[in-house]
């Protein structure tokens, strides 16, 4: 896939409580900003297929969206629309298989979306309606599975993280405080707030060693992306992006089958292979927006997919490499911890913030670019056993 | 008011995970895993045999959730397990007098306890208790 295709325009709404839009107006507001966002315009009629990301539908009260609804929502019920879910990574998965559809030549001209709805029902509902969706209520065995949901299966990690690296509940509050700093640029974040170490260790337990402030919000969200050939994209924008490299990495579907709760091996072989495909190493990378939808995760994401050693990411934190201005900074959007997770609407949002980082269009949050190279990450599903990794660049 | 139901298929079908803690263990790679399986989630290997978990073990990660699923009175404490007989167990820790007393490495041991209700049935099942070290 290495070059064969480039992204020609990106759009997304503000993530938030968004209790005056139906899931229908968030699509069609990122679908209509995506088409507006490709500079030299584009008939929407050139689109020729559609991938649709949706993951809470059949849990938290919308029912099951198929591709007809976003075949129905932008008019155009011409083309085949397929919609995809894939855990937390449905969004990235979302694009990566917008991206297939186009290397394939079947089509020239394709659109990823991604769109979810998860404040309509109460706080507590929400979140257990996207614990059920991980296997929490029942799951595959009733007494393993019992308590489960996002914040113990990531506090399960927590623990150890602690035990085997030295990793301590400070270190995982600093993420919080930069993610919600680079947030504050943001217009697009659902948080948009600055916070303290002795904020987020004096907010509510929620999965103890995790914090409230440890945890992303439950987010309302649309993201888009329209994909093309690489070979038309000037046709289109003066701006286009390239995608280098795109992968899926899966592990065990059960925490106890995995041999390691300090690692991800779904996040380390979606980047590896993502790598592979585009033939640079991660030292060529110059910011990345990584899964931190806990403050342990995006410590670990840093490690899985190879931006530091097992052990040395909070080090490196606390030394400000990863800051907006740092080094190599991981989230300049905020993340998921500020910036919201509407879980198939975050990959499709973190695209939006690689583009516009790669285009230098990112007003105060621009992070300084040396190779021209960003990666988009998600991590998620049962026992987190299944990542996306996605390269981009804005040159072939 | 809920109807019971005659049976909870899901709760019928792992009795014997449940109750006499049979799992698989892989000839080939070593993998130990349940519920039963009939290809090793490990390395694909058809080549298995059942293997009967031990009920002891040390505690390899836990938390202490705050905020759990309805039907559990918060806090509860899952722990995943390193069995004695090799294999790990998730579950949720009983009789703690506080969440401040599992440690990782803590020793504990299964109990059958009231895991929860399905539409009005009562579920059992194996919870960890610690064991009072010697």
């Amino acid at each position: 896939m290495r070059g064969k295709v480039a992204v020609i325009g990106v759009g997304m709404i503000k993530f938030g409580e968004l209790f005056d839009k139906s899931l229908e107006t968030m699509v069609q507001e990122a679908y209509l900003n995506c088409l507006n966002n490709v500079d030299k315009g584009i008939d929407p009629k050139e689109i020729k297929a559609a991938w649709f990301g949706q993951w809470s539908g059949g849990f938290i009260g919308q029912g099951a969206q198929s591709g007809q609804s976003l075949a129905s929502f932008i008019g155009n019920r011409d083309i085949p629309v397929t919609r995809l879910e894939n855990g937390c990574p449905t969004g990235g998965d979302t694009f990566r298989h917008a991206c297939l559809g186009v290397a394939s030549g079947l089509y020239d001209v394709v659109l990823a979306l991604g769109a979810e709805k998860m404040r309509d029902k109460p706080s507590a509902e929400s979140l257990g309606g996207a614990g059920s969706g991980g296997g929490a209520e029942t799951g595959s065995h009733p007494a393993w599975m019992m308590g489960q949901g996002g914040p113990a299966i990531q506090a399960l990690h927590a623990t150890r993280q602690m035990y085997e690296l030295g990793y301590t509940m400070e270190d995982f509050a600093r993420v919080a405080v930069k993610n919600h700093h680079n947030g504050t640029f943001c217009p697009y974040a659902h948080y948009q707030f600055e916070l303290t170490i002795e904020r987020v260790l004096g907010s509510y337990v929620v999965c103890w060693p995790l914090h409230l402030f440890d945890c992303c919000p439950q987010t309302d969200g649309a993201a888009a992306a329209i994909v093309c050939r690489a070979d038309l994209a000037k046709k289109y924008t003066d701006k286009p992006v390239y995608v280098l490299g795109s992968n899926v990495g899966t592990d065990h579907s059960q925490l106890w089958d995995r041999n390691s709760l300090v690692e991800q091996l779904s996040s380390v072989k979606a980047a590896r292979g993502a790598f592979e495909m585009a033939g640079i190493k991660p030292k060529d990378v110059d910011f990345g927006e990584l899964h931190d939808c806990f403050t342990n995760t995006e410590l670990m994401n840093i490690e899985d997919v190879g931006f530091a050693r097992k052990g040395e990411a909070a080090r490196m934190l606390k030394d400000g490499e990863f800051d907006m201005h740092g080094r190599l900074p991981i989230n300049p959007s905020g993340g998921l911890k500020s910036h919201g997770h509407p879980i198939a609407a975050t990959g499709l949002g973190q695209i939006f913030e690689v583009v516009t980082q790669l285009r230098e269009e990112a007003d105060k949050r621009q992070v300084k670019l040396k190779k021209g190279i960003g990666v988009q990450h998600n991590v998620g599903g049962p026992a987190f056993g299944v990542s996306v990794f996605n390269i981009l660049s804005r040159s072939q | 008011m809920t109807q019971p139901a005659p049976a909870s298929p899901v709760y019928w079908r792992f009795n014997p995970e449940v109750f006499r803690l049979i799992g698989i263990k892989c000839n080939d790679c070593g993998h130990i895993s349940y519920p039963r399986t009939k290809i090793c989630h490990e390395c694909g290997s058809l080549n298995l045999e059942e293997y009967k978990l031990a009920k002891k073990g040390t505690v390899h990660t836990y938390c202490v959730n705050w905020a759990p699923p309805p039907n559990f009175e918060p806090p509860i404490t899952p722990v995943i397990v390193d069995l004695e007989s090799g294999g790990r167990y998730q579950g949720l820790m009983t009789e703690t007098a506080t969440p401040e007393d599992v440690k990782v490495n803590s020793k504990v041991e299964m109990v059958l306890r009231k895991l929860t209700t399905d539409r009005g049935l009562n579920v059992y099942g194996y919870k960890f208790r610690l064991v009072e070290e010697d």
